[in-house]
């Protein structure tokens, strides 16, 4: 199961909100992808997200599969929404 | 024999002490390695990657201990970095296909490095230094090393680029000094040498070779000097300047604290001139600074290849604000010309920069560039207290449009429901001569002004003061400065505004004295002359600078004007 939502924090994918997007994928067992500009890596390695280079504005689609995907995805998605926390 | 080396001063301080190369030991040690079975060495390398996130989790939590959160957080990075599964793996793939234990490791950090060294956004690029200093570290623990190899005695730190691990866990006393070959002076590296005031070079380049590890050496971070295998007569010299440097420390502690008071009560608001929040901690801390008198923002704008966007602007003006503590910041809106052109701004080139489109000649042009620094600031404002300062106003249009513009920002942000404050202070920096002659009627349209004493002077004066051949007209004791200076602060007294000054004079204890007496409200200067300004200041009372400031203003000249001064009111050294 994946979902297609678009990267609005300002930063983009940064050290910090790209550590927080590993963090949160490594607390589930589903095998979990993240696809961005083109290119499809492993949503647990913070070197593979951070090489995609998302910024601001950028589409992303959270795949996963595995026991818990749909709540992996859930909370993957409600950390992209939320913006990582960063203020307005 | 002394080799004299020279880079860019980032951290002012002398310092003498052993050279440390920091790259050279590993790859020896990684020749001399022995390496065991194809299945050992991956084991190995399993262990390593376990171990060191272990060690960077312990450091994490140290660090944030001692409240030094911005280490931390680097730390943090690196630890998720350790435990990253496409690293771990290639490394272990490397070990499985007959490379040595540090080998594949090194190897594999250097594959993501080099990803990260061919993106475009400069961020991503500089963070191919954490994953080799990731790598390094990996490669440390197989190799039986415990880091650099750094004992009692305090070293000075050379490399290309030194990994920002290195320089946060080493404890501050045991390092004298960092000497990098690269020029960044934003990387990590820079910045924790800055929040502990460690003395710093870089920009060395290939000069960096001419330093050999174990060799005692002297830098000094406020000239970029470097000299290695020193003479006896240059440590003679040096170590007088240390010995200055640290009895100066000595009384500025004690100074520290004290108000900037004279001795019958009147007391002068001595703040910060800042170029990036970063120097305000130390300016709070060592110097005693209240809040920041001229934060300038133009260092925002000199990093990059385009303007910083409203977000990064918004978050160093946020900080800087919180920093002040419920001091004023006064963030000095972009002051940048033809002297300094930037890429994005498109400056055709001038004949005469100084007289040409620069600041807020610029900005309320190019509102694209402008518009987010203003929406910056009055968000920020919401953190403390905060203001905005136009620099080379020279009349009254170019407040009253910044001032729509203002208007302009703040209906946006209430629109897009994003908090600001109303209570952001909007003044002008005093440094033209035209601004200065019309303070009583600008006064009743700021709330405050801050002289610019540098660019005031040249402009008065009509002196470069770069011109050996008329620098020695420059002089802010000129009665035609001293004049326009006192009409500034008369007319900001008169409409109960507040009037500061942000330029070199005042940093000059001796024009400190007849300033006061003026009735000026703040003096902003660079944090290290904060302590001599104050010691001044609490030596005389205010009715013996009153009785100066009356015998001066009926002076004719101001050279003489200058000796009287520094002859009635100079602090023995």
């Amino acid at each position: 199961m994946e979902k297609t939502l678009t990267i609005t924090n300002k930063t983009g994918l940064h050290a910090r909100p790209a550590s927080m997007f590993v963090q949160t994928a490594n607390k589930f067992k589903a095998k979990i992808k993240l696809t961005g500009k083109g290119k499809t890596v492993d949503a647990k390695s913070i070197l593979m997200i951070m090489s995609l280079g998302l910024q601001q504005g950028t589409d992303v689609t959270i795949n996963a599969e595995g026991e818990d995907a749909q709540a992996a995805i859930d909370a993957l998605a409600q950390l992209v929404e939320s913006k990582f926390g960063e203020e307005e | 024999m002394s080799i004299k080396l020279r880079g860019k001063g980032v951290i002012a301080g002398v310092a003498i002490a052993k050279a440390v190369r920091l790259e050279q030991n590993l790859d020896k040690h990684v020749a001399a390695y022995i390496a065991g079975s194809v299945e050992e060495e991956a084991k190995r390398v399993a262990e390593a990657f376990d171990a060191v996130t272990d060690i960077l989790e312990e450091n994490v939590r140290s660090l944030k201990e001692k409240g030094l959160g911005e280490q931390a957080g680097i730390m943090e990075a690196h630890r998720i970095m350790a435990q990253d599964p496409m690293l771990r793996g290639n490394a272990i793939n490397r070990a499985e296909n007959g490379d040595s234990a540090p080998r594949a490791v090194l190897a594999a950090a250097d594959e993501s490095a080099a990803m990260f060294e061919n993106m475009e956004d400069a961020y991503f690029r500089e963070r191919a230094v954490d994953v080799r200093d990731v790598g390094k570290r990996i490669a440390r623990v197989l190799l039986g090393l415990k880091g650099p190899e750094i004992g009692e005695e305090p070293v000075i730190l050379c490399g290309e680029e030194i990994e920002p691990s290195i320089i946060a866990n080493v404890p501050a006393e045991q390092i004298a000094g960092v000497t990098l070959g690269q020029g960044s002076t934003t990387c990590h590296a820079v910045i924790i040498a800055k929040a502990r005031a460690i003395p710093t070079v870089v920009g060395l380049g290939s000069d960096l070779q001419n330093i050999t590890d174990g060799a005692q050496m002297v830098i000094n971070g406020s000239t970029g000097e470097i000299f290695v295998k020193p003479t006896e007569d240059l440590l003679k010299h040096f170590r007088i300047k240390i010995a200055e440097q640290e009895k100066l420390k000595e009384q500025y502690a004690k100074l520290r604290s004290l108000p900037a008071q004279t001795t019958d009560g009147h007391e002068v608001i001595l703040a910060a001139n800042i170029s990036t929040h970063l120097d305000i901690s130390s300016a709070v801390k060592d110097f005693g600074a209240r809040g920041v008198g001229l934060f300038r923002s133009e260092f925002l704008f000199m990093e990059h290849n385009e303007a910083p966007d409203e977000e990064t602007q918004f978050k160093a003006y946020k900080e800087a604000v919180e920093k002040c503590k419920g001091e004023l910041c006064v963030i000095r809106t972009m002051d940048i010309g033809g002297d300094k052109p930037l890429p994005y701004l498109n400056i055709p080139k001038e004949e005469n920069p100084f007289l040409g489109w620069r600041a807020i000649r610029i900005c309320l042009v190019r509102r694209d560039v402008f518009m987010p620094q203003v929406r910056a600031i009055l968000r920020a404002g919401v953190y403390g207290r905060a203001a905005m300062m136009l620099p080379m106003v020279i009349q009254l249009s170019e407040i009253e449009m910044v001032k729509e513009m203002i208007e302009e920002a703040k209906t946006q942000l209430a629109r897009e429901d994003i908090p600001y404050s109303e209570n952001v202070q909007l003044g002008i920096m005093v440094e033209t001569p035209a601004a200065a002659v019309m303070t009583p009627m600008l006064a009743k349209h700021v709330d405050f002004f801050s002289i610019g004493t540098n660019d005031l002077v040249q402009y008065t004066l009509a002196v470069d003061r770069m011109n050996t051949n008329v620098s020695y007209l420059y002089n802010h004791f000129n009665p035609a400065i001293l004049s326009l200076v006192k009409r500034t602060i008369d007319a900001a007294n008169a409409n109960g505004k507040w009037c500061g000054m942000c330029g070199e004079m005042a940093s000059d204890p001796a024009a400190a004295v007849i300033l006061m007496a003026m009735g000026i409200t703040e003096l902003s200067m660079s944090a290290p002359s904060i302590p001599r300004v104050k010691k001044m200041l609490r030596s005389i009372s205010m009715k013996q600078a009153k009785e100066a400031l009356d015998h001066v203003m009926r002076m004719e000249h101001g050279t003489a004007i200058r000796e009287y001064l520094q002859k009635n009111f100079s602090l023995e050294a």
